[in-house]
């Protein structure tokens, strides 16, 4: 039976001309997912001590740390009442599903900074004596005022920064499998309402995470004329790709099961994604952003055909794609989640606006601002490991 | 074994994290109304506020306290569910000021036919006898339940032996008003 | 305790069953004690002595008036010092709206009204009427009744030789019990007034959005004049005036009865104890307070 409703004439609600939800709600769970995957990243190292990351292990913490300063902002930008924010964690509402996000972003955000601190102690130190002129004043505040370090201290630190990356684990993965029920939770909207919703955009999350990294380690190599370790990148390519099996393997699951078992509004979903999502969905999100990169991942990550540049070559554009399907994908989520009316019976569009507080302007803006703080920490201090020489000193 | 020396910076940084948490928790207290969670996990003035808005549509025992005889007219009659508003338009600035007139005796509410406006514009009063007034209960239209009086304007004219065009006031040649007859 | 909300789960079933056998009257009463007898936050209840509670009322299917005054308790005393712990809304009215599908004209005077009364913006609406248009062909059309009404706005209609039936169906909000648009608010600017009504207090909104992505109904709207959220609330202010809400005080037809549930002798408990009703999207289960005659399945 191909007949239904919505080939009839359409119908909207009158409320629901308009989604209620911008291009901002969908650069939230973006930046958001780079966060928590960027630091599953660190951890690798931290804790299951993946060798080969250590080059990136200090990078990841630092982009995940500079991504979540600028979490918030696409929020602000979207509330309709920004100067009331504070409510959040003045009146928090238990049985809200968005109430959280001020505790466990809080929770999270003290997590990462207590272990960049730690981290970075020595350089932050070691600066603070020699840096010049008012610099040394900067190094100074973020020392915290104590300046010295005993080799007991050092040895303190070290254990816990392996600690809290442990507590970071499943910190990053509540913060970002809880930004996944805040859509799974909502049973008006077919589209949303699953329960592996938090699933899916935590293994994106951790996709978008790698694919960031990655990409940032490619390019300030290249920028500083540094030659990529070989094996990291290998190393990346191989998460990558099993993260990134992993993440197509839920969402995909999940809609040929709705599809499958023609659940709920499946003939909504239907029109949606062959009518309304057909370039962001089908294209982007399934043939170039995942298919493709499926495809080219393997050589980087199991084979050793060709060059290192060449191959380091094909990492960096599989990790370009993984990015524009982890942004297809929030894309497709949030703003495809409210194409369609609740009468089920007829869709929306979704302005696109250039100008304004919700406009690709803005947004631009909002992406940019984590890596402006990345040049900036950068600058601060020194992301690259220190030389084996140098570690092994300070162990002793 | 540890000294003092050797934890002096998570010290400071735990003094450090503390200072921030308390201005959290000093901030977090202003931000909260003194009448929250008084009465459920709300504002609980917020209830007095919703309810503080003014009543501005009009009930038709608003307008009977004044014009009396009109209601006598209606009484029992098939018109008399509908509103005066529906009519006469939602007369918001006339009761207001009719109320003020009641308690001062210098103003004076201006007579009926200076409110007069076109139905369907949404002025705030008109003296209306104009067929779309009728017609916009009346027109026939698809989804009206098999009782309703409708009538489709081309039929009815024809069955009447009348023609287009016709004076505004039409339907009143023949129908009542307050004392609607069918 | 909010977050399972388990009183409302438990006493859902009971709620439904009662309504599904007829007594739609006391089905009313007991949906709407499920809402009164949701227990205050601060109250020390426990989840016993509450299902003790929640079965006597939808057992007994009584009305609350019944209870001894002393039980009914008073929102200034101190939770601990209730006498059985009964929640101290259990005084409170209850309220019920009931829409007549076979009565409505589709002459939009209800829609007029709610503007003027609650200052809704043009685009936006606190409530609607819709059309459904079934044809002799299969086709089912829906659209929406022209504010002026159709005879005004000239918008060109079906012929009648085409269709098979045709019914308005007038919306606004359901008032649920189990209010998702109140679960999700996170800022607590979403009440569930003491009546059963839910209210936006627009002093704490912070305009996230959050319970108009909620409303399964579409009934709540970001504002875009005061940019708070907003939504139809059974014109509360009138409620507590005692007078109508302004769309029922509009309706010429009395396809939109208001009133309150708990008294007998309403105009709305005398409908709902002789018609057959139910509500939109039960399988939600959200257990809407706003009560239909002659639904189809064609209505979401």
């Amino acid at each position: 039976m191909e007949y239904h409703a919505l080939h009839d004439a359409p119908f909207v609600f009158p409320n629901d001309a308009y989604p209620a939800w911008s291009i901002m709600i969908v650069l939230y769970p973006y930046i958001t997912g780079m966060v928590a995957g960027a630091f599953v990243v660190s951890t690798m190292y931290h804790v299951f001590h993946r060798e080969a990351l250590r080059p990136v292990a200090r990078l990841a913490v630092v982009t995940s740390l500079c991504l979540g300063a600028c979490a918030t902002l696409p929020l602000l930008l979207h509330l309709h009442q920004p100067q009331r924010a504070l409510n959040v964690v003045a009146t928090p509402s238990p049985s809200s599903a968005m109430a959280g996000f001020g505790f466990i972003y809080s929770f999270y955000m003290l997590v990462l900074l207590v272990d960049v601190w730690l981290l970075f102690r020595p350089a932050i130190v070691e600066r603070a004596h020699s840096a010049p002129g008012p610099w040394k004043n900067v190094y100074r505040v973020l020392a915290l005022g104590v300046l010295e370090i005993t080799p007991r201290a050092a040895e303190i630190d070290r254990k816990l920064v392996h600690a809290l990356s442990v507590i970071g684990i499943p910190a990053a993965c509540i913060l970002h499998g809880y930004v996944g029920f805040l859509f799974g939770a909502i049973k008006a909207n077919p589209w949303w309402s699953t329960a592996l919703m938090p699933v899916i955009f935590l293994t994106s999350a951790v996709v978008s995470g790698i694919a960031v990294l990655t990409l940032l380690y490619l390019l300030l190599c290249r920028s500083s004329r540094m030659e990529p370790d070989e094996e990291c990148v290998r190393s990346l390519s191989r998460l990558l790709w099993m993260f990134l099996v992993l993440a197509v393997t839920f969402e995909f699951g999940d809609l040929l099961h709705v599809a499958y078992e023609r659940e709920e509004e499946w003939h909504v979903i239907r029109e949606l994604l062959v009518t309304k999502l057909r370039f962001s969905y089908l294209t982007l999100q399934v043939l170039i952003g995942a298919l493709l990169p499926l495809l080219i991942l393997p050589i980087p990550a199991f084979t050793r055909v060709a060059s290192a540049a060449f191959r380091h070559s094909c990492t960096g554009v599989a990790a370009v794609l993984v990015l524009v399907q982890v942004a297809a994908m929030r894309w497709n989520v949030v703003v495809g989640g409210q194409l369609f009316s609740k009468s089920f019976r007829g869709f929306v569009d979704y302005p696109v606006t250039w100008f304004g507080r919700e406009g690709l302007l803005a947004a631009a803006v909002v992406l940019a601002m984590p890596m402006l703080l990345l040049w900036g920490a950068m600058k601060l201090l020194p992301v690259w490991p220190p030389s084996p020489q140098s570690e092994s000193g300070a162990k002793t | 074994m540890t000294s003092f020396n050797d934890t002096r910076h998570l010290w400071a940084l735990g003094a450090f994290l503390a200072a921030v948490g308390l201005v959290g928790m000093v901030v977090r207290r202003e931000l909260v109304p003194d009448d929250f969670g008084r009465q459920g996990p709300y504002r609980a003035s917020a209830l007095a506020d919703v309810a503080a808005r003014p009543s501005l549509f009009q009930a038709d025992a608003t307008c009977h306290a004044c014009h009396a005889s009109v209601e006598h007219e209606r009484a029992g009659k098939p018109h008399e569910a509908v509103r005066c508003a529906h009519c006469h338009g939602h007369a918001v600035e006339h009761v207001a000021m009719a109320r003020k007139a009641a308690e001062d005796s210098s103003i004076a509410v201006p007579p009926a036919a200076e409110w007069d406006g076109d139905f369907l514009t949404k002025i705030d009063l008109y003296v209306t006898k104009d067929r779309a007034t009728c017609l916009s209960c009346h027109q026939a239209v698809v989804g009206m339940p098999a009782d309703f009086k409708k009538i489709d304007v081309a039929v009815h004219l024809e069955e009447q032996g009348a023609s287009e065009p016709l004076a505004k006031d039409t339907c009143f040649e023949c129908h009542g008003g307050h004392d609607t007859a069918p | 305790m909010s977050f399972f909300d388990l009183p409302i789960v438990t006493s859902g079933p009971a709620v439904s069953g009662a309504c599904a056998s007829g007594g739609c009257a006391t089905g009313g009463c007991a949906s709407g004690g499920c809402s009164t007898a949701r227990p205050d936050l601060k109250s020390e209840t426990s989840r016993r002595d509450f299902l003790k509670t929640a079965t006597t009322l939808t057992l007994g299917a009584m009305s609350l008036t019944l209870l001894p005054g002393a039980m009914a308790g008073d929102d200034a005393v101190p939770p601990a010092s209730k006498p059985s712990g009964f929640p101290s809304h259990a005084k409170k009215p209850m309220y019920g709206f009931l829409i007549d599908t076979t009565k409505c004209t589709g002459a939009g005077k209800c829609l007029t009204a709610c503007r003027v009364e609650n200052g809704v913006p043009e685009g936006q609406a606190r409530t609607w009427v819709e059309r459904y248009v079934h044809f002799k062909d299969g086709r089912v059309e829906v659209d929406l009744v022209p504010e002026i009404g159709y005879a005004a706005s000239g918008e060109p209609q079906p012929a009648a030789e085409d269709v098979l039936r045709a019914y308005f169906v007038p919306k606004l909000c359901n008032q649920c019990v189990d209010a998702p648009c109140n679960q999700v608010c996170p800022v607590h600017a979403s009440i569930k007034s003491p009546e059963g009504i839910e209210l936006v207090d627009t002093d704490r909104c912070i305009g996230c959005g959050y319970c108009v992505q909620a409303c399964p109904y579409g009934i709540r709207y970001m504002n875009h004049e005061t940019n708070v959220a907003d939504k139809c609330n059974w014109c509360y202010h009138r409620v507590m005036r005692n007078e109508q809400p302004a769309c029922v005080e509009a309706c010429p037809t009395g396809a939109r009865v208001f009133g309150r549930i708990d008294d007998p002798d309403s105009e709305i408990s005398k409908r709902l104890a002789t018609l057959p009703t139910s509500v939109l999207k039960q399988h939600l289960g959200t257990l809407p307070l706003t009560r239909y005659v002659g639904l189809t399945d064609e209505v979401t």
